[in-house]
Order: structure tokens, then sequence, then C-alpha cells
């Protein structure tokens, strides 16, 4: 099986916090790592490529020193890695980001199986993933938690609610693992030495079937963050001493929307 | 599109830009700021530089014409039967925003069986209910599901598209706000509306850390999938309305080569450290039997149960459900302890919890330190009651 | 030694002292004061429970007991590991728990001042953002600094960094009879008579009454990086830990653990180690003011480790990644309480070299006594934690075959050079094995050394010495 890996390079922290007054974040550290939820993708991979043979690529879009994340990708036994680095790639939101990853992946080659992470530790919003798979026109899934591979295909399950639906996803399709699918391996010193030489091939939008620049980076984004701020305090502290205890708590949990 | 660019010139190499940058999109290089492909055009960077080397480069754009996309869609999430109750939220919301532009506010359903749903849904002030119900849409398919919302959204030309950020609402708008090539934001907590339209849409970021403000300005629909409890449930309506319209199964439906092997409902685990709920006995329950009282109530919310260490020591639970140093660590939406003093070695593995309410008899209890809400009385008149009343309550809603 | 009971007035005589809120007395007192960790070991409930606020109130507490004959166990967090806080003699039990203030950082003298109720976790909390840090970290983070002080705790950063002992400059202590006097202080050398301070950490609460201490700080190592090392063997693991220490890589600790224990950490949190094909790990740690210091190191250990037979070197670079790991090895001692219904305990010290020959011998115990015994520890220093399980056996063959394996594994590290305990302390539990193990000479100097701190026997009594 041939198998695309999305990975992103995030803050090692998310401990990040908002300056009131000037809107700066406090606390920023330069440290990146890779998405953790990423890990999970690629080991996902590299388990179905144990089993039934073919190779793991891994791909990302970013500045210059996300190449970091495709040697940790080596480490971790990934075949090839892509970093897709333009400066024209900047500010993507959802739908350019998915589009620039699916221009990279055509590019590349024909893959079986494209897998994501459920979604990112900075951005949240697990929705690159079934993006791509539409811009492919090609079927997914979505915070999977086991894949079989099976003839011309994959059997994924994913959870809905109160159920659980196993799908035939035929090739090649996309799918968002959940975190724990497996616990992904650690960085391999051994493999790093493996590995030295083995290049990580980057690019940008020219080699692209289309390159027209208007429909990528933030040209390409039809969303806009007009401003950050910090999260409302909700640092309530409230006694009930007398009175309809049970009662007074009920309210509460129905204001809170547990009942 | 607007853009952040460097004076050059200006520039003395300070980073203070690189320092505050949310999105790292500041590299210094050859001791000039340099903006990357990570920047979100924030601004943040402008208020900082003490050269002023820094601006925003606004650029016209083109805008669709805004007046050609009215009134709001809401896809109501369905499964076996049941409207997912963040379908409701997500109406109840719609008709607020609506008032703002004189918009509509229009459902969606789409599923095998939906006529308790749609009956359902006719009791909360809807204008058009567009219905798709299909032995092949039985089970969830994401392309099914889109071919379908794809038809009704080209003929009516919402202004906005409100989705539930449920596995199954975030796997499905991305594909239709990529194929209508427009905005999606993502796990919204809060909406508001904009006069001409424009949907100002807020969401948590870097894991709750930050708060993003985010507009679609040129292009329509706009979509947003939004947080579960979040908004409030409106008042059902003793009288049916809304139209009914029914709608076949597109072709493309038939084209979707996806097929369902399996289906089978999610067993509930009895893992302390992944529930969302969380009722905890401790050492205030005066007999094992009493443990019956924190069991029931974690049913009737839905939730787990767990214990305090003094249980574990007198063999009443193993520690699989203990919380503390010497258990597990738990992040619930809500945890209710019931007689737990709230030694630091407990306190330390649950005051990451949403919500805390903490119940004990002592004023003095150090639970009420971490408690968002104390409740200082006897565990033994409080839980009974609450039971009770959730029961009725329980039963109500089933008649 | 014939100790008052607590009478109503002794109650009334504290209340004076302490007020009414914090004198607790009979059925009042929670069953968890009737003992530490170690449940095994007992249970003694004191007759009362006293709460003081400063060392003003702990005098007089102790000139009245003092006069009065009735027995004190000073009292941290009780996270202790062989009884050495439990009222075995009745009287009263003074917990240090209210007493908890950090009364001051001097980043100047690179010091912190704290009051003894201080926990571990907290103190680190408070340090946040200093830039400076306390390196002692016994792993069982809701335990006091105090309380470490006066069971000197080692833990896994003594490689680098050292035991308790190391960090303690000064204390303000409460004599037996009430006399308070302080030692040491913000100097970083001295040589001024006998070193009463150092004799007193790991005294065990049984010459004294710690009340305040001032303890060195470090500049807050900022990065650090694990290295998780597996191996086909435990002897080869074991074995190239000399090595590690002296190639230069610095590492701040250094653990050894074996599958069978790292599966019984998998079923207890619920979660997947990264890796379970070896038999046995070595887990290194490396501590560095950033990133860059640490990568030569890291290559250094890695060219050693790979060479000495390691299967590979695997790199825990990220908080997921280090507390996947971490989260595991603080797991182990519950989780082998938590696999069979009662155990017995172990924490020898030998010397480095001897490591690989103890974990080997111990199996042969093991198999030899028939019962199961399970092992993990601190490779870098030679302090091993055994766990003698009792499993299904009756209470007639688990006596006979805990004791007779007790016995082996303490002779056997006597026979080696080593210690009775690393790091948990003696307490009541194991003065048997310290008598056999250090002979009656230094026996006899610690009990003239108790009696001049501790004439009436007030202090602790059946601890560390019988």
């Amino acid at each position: 099986m041939d198998i695309f890996v999305c990975i992103k390079q995030v803050p090692a922290t998310s401990k990040v916090e908002v300056d009131e007054e000037t809107g700066a974040l406090k606390r920023w550290g330069v440290k990146s790592k890779m998405n953790p939820y990423d890990l999970y993708a690629l080991e996902t991979a590299l388990r179905l490529r144990e089993e039934t043979g073919g190779r793991v690529v891994v791909g990302t879009m970013g500045p210059p020193q996300a190449q970091a994340i495709i040697k940790e990708a080596y480490m971790m036994g990934a075949d090839e890695g892509y970093l897709f680095s333009d400066k024209r790639l900047g500010g993507a939101d959802v739908l350019a980001t998915s589009y620039t990853l699916s221009q990279a992946i055509r590019r590349i080659g024909d893959f079986d199986l494209v897998l994501c992470g459920k979604q990112t530790t900075d951005g949240d919003t697990a929705q690159v993933g079934p993006a791509i798979a539409e811009h492919m026109g090609i079927p997914h899934a979505v915070w999977v938690s086991e894949i079989r591979p099976c003839e011309g295909g994959i059997e994924a399950e994913q959870q809905l609610q109160e159920v659980i639906e196993t799908v035939f996803l035929p090739f090649p399709c996309l799918v968002t693992v959940e975190q724990d699918i497996h616990t992904p391996r650690l960085p391999s010193m051994k493999k790093q030495r493996e590995t030295k030489d083995r290049k990580v091939t980057v690019f940008g939008l020219d080699v692209f079937l289309d390159t027209d620049e208007e429909h990528y980076g933030l040209s390409g984004s039809p969303t806009q963050v007009e401003r950050i701020f910090p999260p409302d305090s909700d640092q309530m502290h409230e006694m009930i001493t007398d009175g309809d205890l049970a009662g007074q708590l009920h309210l509460m949990l129905r204001k809170w929307k547990f009942i | 599109m607007p853009r952040i660019a460097i004076i050059e010139r200006k520039c003395t190499g300070c980073g203070d830009c690189a320092a505050v940058c949310p999105f790292s999109a500041i590299d210094m290089n050859e001791g000039k700021a340099d903006i990357n492909s990570g920047c979100r055009v924030c601004g943040i960077c402008l208020k900082v530089c003490p050269q002023n080397a820094i601006i925003r480069l606004e650029t016209r754009t083109k805008s669709v014409d805004k007046s050609l996309w009215r009134d709001i869609l809401v896809f109501c999430e369905q499964s076996e039967g049941h409207l997912h109750p963040v379908s409701l939220e997500l109406v109840g919301k719609a008709r607020e925003l609506a008032k703002v532009c004189g918009f509509k506010v229009n459902a969606l359903l789409i599923g095998q069986g939906c006529e308790k749903p749609l009956e359902n849904l006719r009791h909360y002030g809807l204008s058009d209910i567009h219905v798709f119900d299909d032995l092949e849409l039985g089970y969830y398919r994401a392309e099914a599901y889109a071919a379908c919302a794809e038809e009704v959204i080209k003929s009516l030309r919402p202004s906005v598209v409100l989705v539930g950020a449920t596995a199954l609402g975030r796997s499905l708008a991305p594909r239709l706000s990529t194929r209508f090539h427009t905005g999606l934001t993502a796990d919204c907590t809060r909406l508001e509306m904009r006069v001409n339209s424009d949907l100002v849409q807020i969401r948590p970021a870097f894991g709750g850390n930050i708060m993003a403000q985010i507009v679609t300005p040129n292009t329509r629909p706009q979509f947003a999938t939004v947080r579960y409890k979040v908004m409030d449930t409106p008042q059902r309506e003793e009288t049916a309305s809304g139209r009914v319209v029914r709608h076949g199964l597109p072709k493309k439906v038939s084209d979707c080569k996806v097929r369902l092997t399996k289906r089978r409902h999610v067993e509930k685990t009895a893992n302390i450290s992944d529930a969302e709920i969380l009722v905890v006995g401790g050492r205030g329950l005066k007999s094992e039997n009493d443990l019956q009282y924190v069991k029931e109530l974690a049913r009737l919310l839905k939730g787990e149960y767990a214990v305090s260490r003094p249980l574990v020591e007198k063999g009443w639970e193993t520690n699989a459900r203990q919380i503390g140093l010497s258990g597990r660590t738990v992040r619930p939406k809500l945890i209710i302890t019931c007689g737990v003093s709230g030694a630091i070695q407990f306190t330390a593995c649950m005051n990451a919890a949403d919500r805390i309410v903490a119940i004990n008899s002592d004023p003095n209890a150090p639970i009420f330190s971490v408690a968002h809400v104390g409740i200082v009385g006897d565990l033994y008149r409080v839980l009974p009651q609450l039971i009770e009343e959730l029961k009725e309550k329980r039963e109500k809603d089933a008649v | 030694m014939p100790f008052s009971r607590v009478s109503v007035e002794d109650i009334a005589y504290f209340k004076s002292i302490l007020s009414d809120v914090r004198v607790i007395w009979g059925d009042a007192i929670s069953e968890d004061y009737a003992h530490d960790e170690m449940t095994e070991y007992g249970s003694f409930l004191p007759d009362a429970l006293l709460l003081p606020h400063s060392t003003e109130e702990v005098s007089r507490v102790m000139r009245y007991c003092h006069q009065n004959s009735i027995a004190v166990t000073p009292r941290g967090a009780g996270t202790g590991l062989c009884g050495g806080c439990v009222a075995l003699h009745g009287g009263v039990v003074l917990s240090m728990q209210e007493m908890k203030r950090l009364l001051e950082v001097d980043k100047v003298n690179m010091t912190a001042t704290v009051e003894p109720g201080l926990l571990l976790m907290e103190f680190s909390a408070l340090l946040e953002g200093t830039g400076l840090f306390y390196p002692p970290d016994p792993g069982e983070k809701s335990a006091t600094v105090c309380g470490n002080i006066m069971t000197n705790a080692g833990g896994m950063r003594a490689v680098r960094y050292g035991v308790t002992k190391d960090y303690v400059l000064g204390m303000e202590i409460v004599l037996a009879d009430g006399t308070v006097t302080e030692l040491g202080g913000k100097v970083v050398k001295s040589s001024s008579g006998y070193n009463l301070m150092q004799l007193l950490c790991g005294s065990e609460g049984t010459l004294c009454v710690l009340t305040k201490a001032i303890v060195k700080l470090i500049p807050e190592p900022k990065a650090n990086i694990s290295l998780l090392v597996p191996f086909d063997s435990l002897d080869q693991c074991v074995s190239c830990v000399p090595d590690v220490l002296a190639c230069g890589c610095e590492p701040t600790a250094v653990e050894f653990m074996e599958k069978e224990v790292i599966v019984a950490a998998e079923s207890y949190l619920g979660k997947q180690f990264p890796d379970k094909n070896a038999d046995a790990y070595l887990l290194v740690r490396l501590d560095g003011a950033d990133e860059a210091v640490l990568e030569p190191r890291v290559q250094r250990v890695t060219d050693l480790l790979l060479s000495s037979g390691a299967r590979d070197v695997l790199l825990a670079d990220t908080d997921e990644r280090k507390s996947g790991i971490w989260d595991a090895r603080g797991a182990f001692l519950e989780a082998i309480k938590n696999s069979t219904p009662s155990m017995d305990e172990c924490d020898v010290v030998v010397p480095q070299e001897n490591v690989a020959e103890f974990v080997q011998k111990s199996r042969d115990v093991s198999r030899e006594e028939a019962v199961r015994i399970r092992s993990f520890g601190h490779a870098g220093d030679g302090n091993l934690h055994l766990y003698v399980c009792r499993d299904a056996l009756d209470d007639e063959t688990w006596e006979a075959r805990r004791a007779q394996a007790m016995n082996r594994l303490y002779s056997l590290a006597k026979t080696m050079g080593g210690h009775v305990s690393g790091e948990h302390g003696i307490g009541h539990a194991k003065i048997a094995f310290l008598e056999e193990s250090v002979g009656e000479t230094q026996m006899s100097l610690m009990r003239g050394i108790k009696k001049v701190f501790d004439p009436e026997g007030i202090l602790n009594p059946g601890k560390v010495l019988n």
C-alpha cells in the first residue's frame, strides 16, 4: 500500500497567553515539534506498510525549518519526505491549505491512502483532512480508530455519536485517525544515522499543476482572522450553604447543559 | 487580500515582532525580519515594532454580491431516529442571528427514518425543512451526505450554513465548504451577525489558550461548525410549523462506492480517564452499599463514577476507578465529588476539570478550595433528592 | 518505654496552645494517620493529632510532652515506605501539614527557605518562573521537602545532582525538651565543629522536629531529553551503566526497567508504552541549559550504547513522548502493588559494579524461594527497589517465604558492601535488617546520639533504633 501522510510543524507548547492590553502573546517560545496528532497517522502508516508492503511518504507545508519534522519522520521509518515551502503559500486557511496539499500530493504521485492526524494542536480545526479529500475527489472517513486493509481498499471504523460504523473505502481514499489508534513509536537514533544522507525534497508552487497564486496562501483563503484575544476566565467560586441544596445543584447542572 | 510587509531599511533586527508572532511567521534572516508563509495577517507585529517598520498592505479583492445569498441553513444531525441535541441549539442560535438581517432559518435533515426528528424539528420556528430520507442514507458517508446538501445549498443560496462540530459535522462541513470554494470556521463557541450579513465567528485555538475572531468577508455561504453544549436550546413551540420539502436521492449518491460493512453500538468503557462526566464517592460514604447513590447519579448524567483513595483501601472499589496520585488523573467536563475531603494527592489529579462541584458536610474541607461550586451539606440528603428529580425529569421526557 | 497516654487534661492544654480546631483526638482522627504508604506494616492510631502553625507552638508542645512523657511522632505528608511517621507507641502525632509556606526565595544566594509542610509539588510550582530549581526528586511529588530531609530521600536525579542532604544549608529545629535552635545558614562551606545538621538529615524525626529549612537551589536546566534504550537482556542493560556514567554524557537519571514491570504499568495506567519489543530497557535522562548543549551528549551516549549491545536508542524529546515513558516509570510501584494482594519491599543500595549481579541473584532468590519478585531501580546509583509479591499464597506460606526472601536479599546486599536502605529509610519495619547490617558498634553509637538529643526517648520512639 502506498501511503501519503500529511504532517505539520507546530509550537512545542500550547501554553500561550494573550496580553490583554497589547494583544500580543506572552511566553512564546520558538521551539517547535511535529503535531502530536500526526504521530498517530504516521504510526498507522508504518504499521500498514509492515503488514502490506509499499511505501510511506510524508509531506508538510511550512517554512524551511519544517524540514526538521521530515527528518524526524525518517527517524520513525518514513521512506520519503517532501516540504512545500513558498512565501506565496503563507497565511493559508482550511481551504487554501487543503488545496495546496492536494496539489502537492498529486504532483508527487499516486497514493492508495492519504492519512492525516485528527487535528493540529495550534489550529485545532480538524477539517483540513476532509477538505483535501474533496479537492482530490476521493472518499474519506474521519476520526478512525481502526484500519484493516482489504481487497481494493480498506475498512475503517469511525465513531459517530452512539454508533461505530465500519465502512469499506475503495482506493484511493483519505482517512484522519483518532488519537490512540496506536501508540506512536519513538524516533530512533539508529535510523537517524541510517537516513543521514536521505534528502528532503523541497518545492514551491511553481511545480504544481495549478500555478495561479491567487488560489494559494492568503489570497486563496476566504476566511480572515480579525483579532485574537484571551479567553474569558471562568473562575467561578460559589458556596451554597443553605436552602434547597439539591434543587440549586440541579439548576446549576441544567444551566451548564449537563442535563 | 491584505498582507504584512517589512520595510527593510527601517528594520533594526530587534526581533520583537518575531517574539510575539502567534504563528511563528517571522524569521530573523541576516539581521532583518522576514515574513514567512505562516503569516495570517493578524497584525500583532505592527503594534510591537519600535521602528514602525511593519505595515499592512491593503489590496482590493473581489467580493460576491452578498445580497444574492440570503437566509441561514442549519444542518440537523440525526441518528437512528434521534435528533442530535446540538441541532436544536443551532436552530436557536440561527434564529437569533437571522433577526439581524431579516433572514429566515431553514433546516436540512439527511438520513433514513427521519419522521421522528422531522416532527420534532417542526416545533422550533423553522421556515422550510428539507428532508432526504432514503435507505442509501442509513449510514454516514461524507460523499453521499455532501451530495444531498450540495443540492439544497445550490437552490437556496444561503448566506450562512451552520453544522454541529460533532464527528459527523466536522467530516461533512469541510467537504461542502471546499465544494463551494468558501470559508469554514471550525468549532465555534460564539457567533454574531453583522448587518452586512458577515458572520463573526469566535473560536478557541491552541487548546483553548487563545480565542480567535474570524470572518468570511468575500465569499458565500459562510460555513461554521459549532461546538455542542455552548448555545442554548430554544423553547419548544406547541404548534407545529415549517414547510416540509422532501427531496429524492441525488444521482451522485449512487456513484459513491463507500459501503457499510459493520455497525455496532458504542460499548461504554469504564475508563475514568476519558470520561466527560464523573461522579466521585469519598470517605463521606458510610457503607459500601451507599456507593449506589454515586453510581446512580453517574448513570443519570450519562457519566462514569469514580472513588477517592480511602474507598479503594476499604476494598469497595479497584484502583482502576481511583482518582489521585496513586490512581488516575482525570480532566472531565464535569466532576461532582461526594464526601471527598480533597487531599492534595486527590485534587492535583482532578483540578483541571472544567466544572468542579463538591458536596461535603465540612465547610473547612480542602476540596472547597478547588471547587467552582461548593455545596456544604449532607450528601445523604443532597444525592437522593437530586437523583429523584433527575429521574422524574427523565420520565417526563420519555412521555 | 512507659509513655503516658494522652489524657483529657493534656488535650485541654494542647487546645490552649493550638486552639480547638487544631487538636483532634480519639475517633475524630482519620485512619490516614495510622499508617504511611505501606499499609502492610500495620495500623497505629495516635491518641491525639496536633496541627501546629508555628515554631513557638511546636516548642510548647514538645516542652509539655517532655515533662509528661508523652510520645511525639512528627509527620509530613505520610508518603513514607517504612512506617517512619506512625505513632507506634500512641501519644501525639505532630503533623506539620499546615506549616507550608515558602518563606523566601533568595535569588542572590540561590536558596529557598521553607516551612516543614510544603510539598515538593507545591515547591516546584512556586519556583516556576524564578529560573531556579530544586533538584532532589524522589518520585513522590506529594511528599514534603522537610520530610525528604528527615529521611534523606534520594530519587532518580541523584546520579547528577546528589541526594537531599546535599541541598540542605540550614535548619531551624525544636529539640525534645522544646529548645529551639538554628543550624547552618546560607553559607556554601562550613568547617565549624561537628556537622550536626548532616547528622539530622535522615534521622527520621528521632532526634528533633524540623520546623524550617534553608535549601540550596541551582539554575534551572531549561532543556532535557530522555533516551529509551532497548536491550535483549537485563544483564546487558545493566552492565553498560558504568560506561554510560563514564562517557561524559553527564546523565541526570539512569533507570532500568524490565518488560514485566512495563506491562504491569500499562495495564495499571490503561496506556500503551511506546516500545515493548525488548526484555529490558535503560532509561537515560539528560539535562542542560539548552538543546544545543544536549545534542553532542546524546550523540556520544548513542555511540556508546549502540556499541555495547543496545538494539537501538529511542528519543523522547517532546512532552508527549516524555510523559509516555515517565508516567509509566512513575506508576511502577503502584502497578506492582496493584498486581498482588500484599507485598514487601526492599530498597537496598549496592556499589555500582554489583548492580547487575544483584539483580541476577535476586532472580535466583525468587526461583528458589518460590515467590514472585519484581524489581526496578536507579541503575545509575546502585539503588534498587525489589518487591516480594504475595500473590495467591496462604498466610503461613507467605510469611515464611517473604521472611526468607527478604533476609536473603539483605544479606546479599551486605556481602556486596551495600546498605539496607538507599532512600526510603528504616522506620520501624527495617530495624532488624539495620542491626544485622551495621553491627553492634555502630548501633551503640547511634543509641548514644539518641540519648544526647532525646534523653526521655519521646521523639518518634521505636524508629531507627529499638
